[in-house]
């Protein structure tokens, strides 16, 4: 492995631009190794394992995502105050760009409990989760630009309002490549709905079309069609194998005529990388040969499901796994709580509750929690004020997130919102700096990780992020 | 002059509203912490509860009163100064917001809390960063504009260069070849010798209407003994209409063409767009000279011919960002998304710079101060985009009339309708006699009315005012007036200024001013590239100081001289570029010379290259004689089934929202966000999971193999046809050979589901001698 900084494609007889070229650009899938040198030297690919900027905490990240925009104040953000306050409308909570909120505190609907060491308080939607609580790192001092759910949710994935920049999952496999080159580099997964924002929140934008997350959706998941044309349907595998070999020698054939090309090198690389996918893939998305106890563990929902995969991939070398809620085919599923924070909460949790609570385990008893980084949450919070009776509105001033293994401080808790919840006053974290928090625990200075277009050098944290020493073990 | 001035208030009141003293006064000093206290405190509140009606957004601005400079805070409105810095605590702002003098905000009043910040401001003396303090120069005063035209080969004015000693006098056949070969000489490289017939006949065809030429015109070709049979084979394929669709498609990929849907906030559907990509096709194969072709793009709806508004689709088609909950923050980051999408667009595609790095801090490498942004971005803030009638006015009015008619004609029916059915058995004879009478008067006008006028999304005129400088890209913090003019970069220290409207008429003549060395430049280097794989300037849409310098820097401006001199036609710049022995070349693989430079900058050899995807699949098509020639309308979206050719294929901004747009990203066909410079050309696995694996590609061998067993009934005769079809050549006996031993082998198991034949068709079709160029 050599350092990305010192990564010389010249060294295999192509230019950086040539080299650049032949990864692609622009689409939604993976690209996997093999695929330019001649003699498919492993460093010539793009997704072949590169040496971060420096010792890394963690090796790779699940993300569970959260969009639409939990309530902190009905999660992990307890406020008892609020209560106190009920129907009260101070200073504090008085802010104008809430849209909808004009209305005075309201009381979370759902009760609280302690938890863990400290005794944390987490309110009754995590039970499985809070007993995780120990080796949890929340920040409630997240804060985001706007409090629309388009803007933010790309802000969350990609640190820009706008889909235009690569997916942070794209920039990692950019910067540290993936440790197996049969599968996808990243993974974005969900039942029934995309983010939204859909591809953006994995695409490669600008980045080499090899950086792309691979989207999967778990409620149509069926281990031969992850991807597009992965089994043939016309031919039995020693046929087609013959019907491959065929293929092969024209080719070089041809080669032959041309004497040396790489390109043409490259295509018959990848014709059999191509291959063996067909093989690989299925068995990595595969559940069933999981124990009955392992499946018993997570349950049977359908976001559970994608943690368990989650696991499988992530332990079979996948650099990132995306896993994001969502329910009745809605994107923005957590946005419920507009109308009715106790009934469309409820049903959000008892989807997710248990599978994260089980994924947490599985790392945990796997040895994997160690360097693997688990991170919850949604692109913005919800005000404690009411909106109509019963429901909140967008909060971008002060949201939380959870982050756990990794490399972050265990059973630790950055601080804070006010007193109701609703402004990140103290120990303020933008999402750019959480994402240069999240490249550094990957061993990336998100300073030095950047990408050229267009006239200029780009990064995730754009011209911002500072990283947040604090959370970190 | 453009820094902000900060005025004594008894100073002030000495001079009628809108006079400037004639001395600048120092600006009062703020400390740090008083700045941060109002960027964190004051700016937000000003911005959330007055801007609304007291900002140069405001239409119109309540009381003449703005809030959003110091400057203005300090001339007042209407009403006189809001603030004074002698009795800061009886400023008008103070007492508007106490509702001692005026209620303000009008709607509510504001919390304690924010009164109390507000007196505490301006007790501090109102402090207010220096407008420009986050920029070293937004203005662009300290840059000496008349020295940059020797300062980076890009900004130096176009002069035909001389030509080069002849280094290869038995190659040359053009002037290109002098300056080629002056290159390779001085590099130790010699050029490679011409391409076969057949191999030139394969490459002209592709690279001219991206179709392969049939097995009859390569043997006419062959066959042809007069000494220009190759410029009549040029001039033949550069007549072909399907010459405009190759080439049309680059530029829509400069004009980041797609149908919409970008998701999200920018999610409408522009059901029009194909008449533009039209436009296009047509204005290659008419060969429009290129000034006219970019003035038309830019302001051609100014013309007052709807033929010619239909070429701002350029513009139009590109995002339209909404905001969806109506928060100021997220209203002003939709507005400045759309205008840096025009303004990017606009200085990548015609002169290949990057203004819009100048958005939020002035350019920090080429000339472009943010200023300059601001003056390019006001012209497209009055141009909003707009679905027009492409049709004669008479031949509208005539359908609308007739529309209208019936529209009119449907009212009562639908009254009457609801009173009969109300009535159910009382309902009168008289009314249904009515309604039938009337229901014939509707459905005869129906059957009278004339069919539909297209439509078309383009730009229209919609102001002429100008923008402010956006302090850090953000709208809401306003700098100096940006006046509505070209880039100071090409016109110099004092350009015009723009006042026709919103002034596209003005910028779409600077753009094509013979005298701007850019335009010209860049696009002879676009041209380059689709001939070659590499372009002069491997940056084709960057020339600025971070862009790459050109490899043939006398070539480069050689080339713009000509497309000048000849009327910027660009079929005389194919003629006079595919004329050349340099690219006339083989594509052989050369070791020593490869050594030496392996990325074939000096052209000793033309590259070899893979087909584009559009070419790819009508390629396939046209093999398996499927191909359904027919050229213009409405785009298809199930391309998987869909026999027009690929250029027809329905793509979104998003990249996901037609089954097209996946089968088209599968091979490097770009997401339309940004305008393309050159597409990437990848290898990856998914595509071969395609090819092994796809319906669409047993259909085409399936297809192919009737095709082939039409022509003969022999296996070997068979496979010769193949060969000829696919890649304009006969199969050696060794390839024959591997066919007919494929094709006779035992058919295997029965759950092989396709036959030896079509096993094999799909073979040939999926390989790279198909896919590739040489």
């Amino acid at each position: 492995m050599q350092p990305i900084r010192d990564f010389k494609p010249e060294q295999f007889g192509l230019s950086r631009r040539q080299m650049l070229q032949n990864m692609g650009a622009g689409f939604g899938s993976v690209a996997l190794a093999d695929m330019l040198a001649p003699s498919a030297n492993a460093a010539t690919s793009p997704l072949m394992p590169r040496a971060p900027h420096f010792a890394p905490k963690a090796k790779r990240i699940i993300q569970l995502f959260m969009p639409g925009g939990p309530s902190q104040v009905d999660t992990f953000d307890h406020k008892p105050l609020i209560a106190e306050n009920a129907g009260q409308r101070p200073d504090l909570v008085n802010r104008k760009s809430l849209r909808n909120t004009k209305n005075g505190l309201m009381p979370s609907p759902f009760g609280f409990k302690q938890y863990g060491k400290d005794g944390m308080w987490i309110s009754d939607l995590f039970q499985k989760t809070a007993s995780h609580v120990d080796d949890l790192c929340f920040i409630h001092s997240m804060h985001t630009d706007i409090p629309e759910h388009a803007g933010a949710i790309l802000m969350m994935n990609l640190g820009h309002l706008q889909p235009i920049r690569p997916s942070m999952g794209s920039w990692l496999v950019y910067g540290l490549g993936s440790d197996n080159q049969n599968l996808p580099g990243f993974v974005s997964m969900s039942p029934r709905a995309q983010a939204r924002g859909k591809m953006a929140n994995y695409g490669n934008a600008f980045l080499p079309g090899a950086y792309s997350g691979c989207y999967v959706n778990i409620q149509q998941m069926h281990p031969d069609r992850i991807m597009a044309d992965l089994k043939n349907n016309y031919l039995p595998r020693l046929a087609q194998r013959e019907q491959a070999d065929l293929l092969t020698q024209l080719n070089r054939i041809d080669l032959a005529r041309q004497e040396s090309d790489s390109q043409l090198e490259s295509s018959i690389e990848a014709m059999e990388m191509a291959f063996r996918m067909q093989f690989a893939v299925p068995e990595a998305f595969d559940v069933s040969t999981e124990t009955q106890n392992t499946l018993d563990l997570y349950g049977d929902t359908e976001y559970a499901k994608g943690c368990l995969l989650a696991r499988r991939l992530v332990e079979r070398g996948v650099r990132m796994v995306q896993l994001s809620l969502s329910i009745d085919g809605y994107d923005i599923a957590w946005d419920t709580g507009h109308g009715d924070i106790a009934g469309g909460h409820k049903r959000l949790a008892d989807a997710c509750d248990q599978g994260i609570s089980a994924l947490l385990t599985d790392l945990k008893q796997r040895g994997m929690l160690e360097d693997t980084l688990v991170i919850w949450g949604g692109e913005c919070g919800r005000a404690p004020t009411s909106e109509g009776q019963k429901g909140r509105d967008h909060d971008h001033y002060g949201f939380t997130v959870w982050m756990a293994g990794g490399g972050v401080k265990p059973g630790f808790r950055y601080v804070a919102t006010d007193e109701f919840g609703l402004t990140a006053v103290e120990n303020r974290v933008h999402v750019h700096d959480y994402h240069a928090t999240l490249l550094h625990l990957m061993g990336l200075d998100h300073e030095r990780l950047t990408y050229r277009y267009s006239g200029r050098d780009f990064r995730l944290t754009d011209v911002h992020g500072d990283v947040v020493h604090d959370v970190i073990a | 002059m453009f820094r902000i001035l900060i005025i004594h208030t008894a100073l002030l009141v000495a001079l009628t509203p809108g006079q400037l003293p004639a001395q600048e006064p120092e600006d009062p000093s703020f400390t740090a912490e008083d700045i941060e206290f109002f960027e964190s405190k004051i700016r937000p509140l000003l911005s959330k509860h007055c801007y609304e009606c007291h900002s140069g957004k405001s239409d119109p601005i309540q009381g003449a009163l703005r809030l959003d400079t110091r400057k203005a805070l300090t001339k007042g409105g209407d009403s006189g100064t809001a603030f004074n810095a002698d009795d800061p605590k009886a400023s008008l702002i103070i007492s508007a917001v106490k509702y001692q003098s005026f209620e303000m905000p009008p709607k509510y009043k504001l919390s304690g809390t924010d009164i109390a910040l507000l007196e505490d401001w301006v007790t501090r003396g109102a402090p207010w960063p220096t407008e420009t303090a986050d920029s070293d120069n937004p203005t662009g005063e300290d840059i000496n504009w008349d020295s940059l035209k020797t300062k980076h080969w890009a900004w130096a004015p176009i002069t035909r260069p001389s030509l080069p000693d002849n280094a290869f006098p038995e190659w040359t056949m053009s002037p290109i070849d002098l300056f080629v070969g002056h290159e390779l000489k001085a590099n130790a490289l010699s050029p490679s010798a011409l391409a076969t017939r057949r191999t030139l006949i394969r490459r002209v065809a592709l690279d001219l209407t991206g179709l392969l030429p049939s097995p009859e015109q390569v043997e006419e070709f062959l066959s042809d003994k007069r000494p220009d049979a190759y410029e009549h084979l040029l001039d033949r394929l550069l007549a072909s209409p399907h010459y405009g669709e190759t080439w049309g498609r680059h530029w829509l990929d400069v004009a980041r063409f797609s149908e919409g849907i970008g998701g999200f906030n920018d999610n409408q559907h522009l059901p029009h767009a194909w008449h533009y990509r039209d436009w296009v096709i047509d204005a290659w194969n008419r060969d429009l000279a290129y000034d006219k072709f970019v003035e038309l793009q830019i302001a051609g709806d100014t013309t007052g011919d709807y033929n010619n508004a239909i070429a701002t689709g350029f513009f139009a088609l590109g995002p339209s960002y909404r905001s969806d909950g109506g928060d100021p923050d997220s209203k002003a980051a939709a507005q400045i998304e759309t205008l840096d999408d025009r303004v990017d667009t606009f200085s990548r595609a015609f002169m290949a710079l990057t203004v819009s790095c100048a958005r939020c801090h002035d350019h920090k490498f080429d000339p472009i101060p943010t200023m300059d942004y601001y003056s390019i971005a006001g012209i497209f803030q009055n141009s909003p985009t707009h679905v027009t009638p492409i049709a004669p006015a008479e031949q509208v009015k005539i359908r609308n009339d007739a529309k209208a008619q019936v529209d009119n004609l449907n009212k009562p029916i639908g009254a009457l309708d609801k009173k009969i059915k109300d009535a159910k058995d009382n309902a009168t004879d008289e009314d249904k006699q009515t309604l039938e009478t009337l229901k014939s008067e509707r459905d005869q006008a129906q059957a009278n009315m004339p069919p539909d006028y297209p439509n078309a999304h383009v730009l229209r005129e919609g102001g002429n005012g100008n923008m402010h400088v956006a302090l850090r890209g953000d709208l809401r913090k306003q700098g100096d007036i940006a006046p509505r003019r070209f880039l100071r970069l090409v016109a110099g220290a004092e350009p015009v200024e723009f006042t026709n409207g919103s002034g596209r008429k003005e910028l779409a003549k600077a753009v094509t001013d013979r005298n701007n060395p850019l335009t010209s430049r860049v696009i002879v280097n676009r041209i380059w590239m689709h001939h070659f794989g590499r372009a002069l300037v491997t940056s084709p849409s960057n020339f600025g100081t971070l862009g790459q310098e050109p490899s043939h820097p006398e070539l480069l401006d050689w080339l713009a001289s000509e497309l000048m001199d000849n009327d910027w036609s660009i079929k005389t710049l194919h003629k006079t570029i595919m004329m050349s022995s340099t690219y006339r070349q083989q594509s052989r693989f050369r070791e020593a010379e490869f050594a030496i430079d392996g990325d074939n900058k000096y052209l000793w050899r033309m590259s070899p290259r893979r087909m584009t995807i559009e070419s790819w699949r009508d390629a396939l098509l046209q093999a398996t004689g499927e191909l359904e020639w027919r050229l213009h309308g409405s785009s298809h979206r199930d391309i998987a089934n869909a026999r027009q050719r690929t250029i027809y294929a329905a793509s979104s901004r998003s990249g996901e929202a037609f089954p097209s747009d996946t089968f088209l990203r599968l091979f490097d066909f770009p997401v339309m966000r940004a305008t393309i410079a050159q597409r990437p050309s990848s290898t990856v696995p998914q595509q071969f999971l395609f090819l092994m694996n796809s319906g669409f590609m047993i259909q085409r061998a399936n297809h192919f193999v009737d095709h082939l067993h039409r022509h003969s009934t022999e296996n070997s005769e068979r496979i010769e046809q193949a060969y000829r079809v696919l890649y304009a050549r006969q199969p050696t006996e060794e390839e024959i050979n591997l066919g007919v031993s494929f094709l006779e082998a035992s058919a295997g198991s029965d759950d092989v589901k396709i036959n030896r034949w079509v096993q094999y068709a799909q073979v040939l079709l999926s390989s790279n001698e198909l896919m590739f160029v040489r």
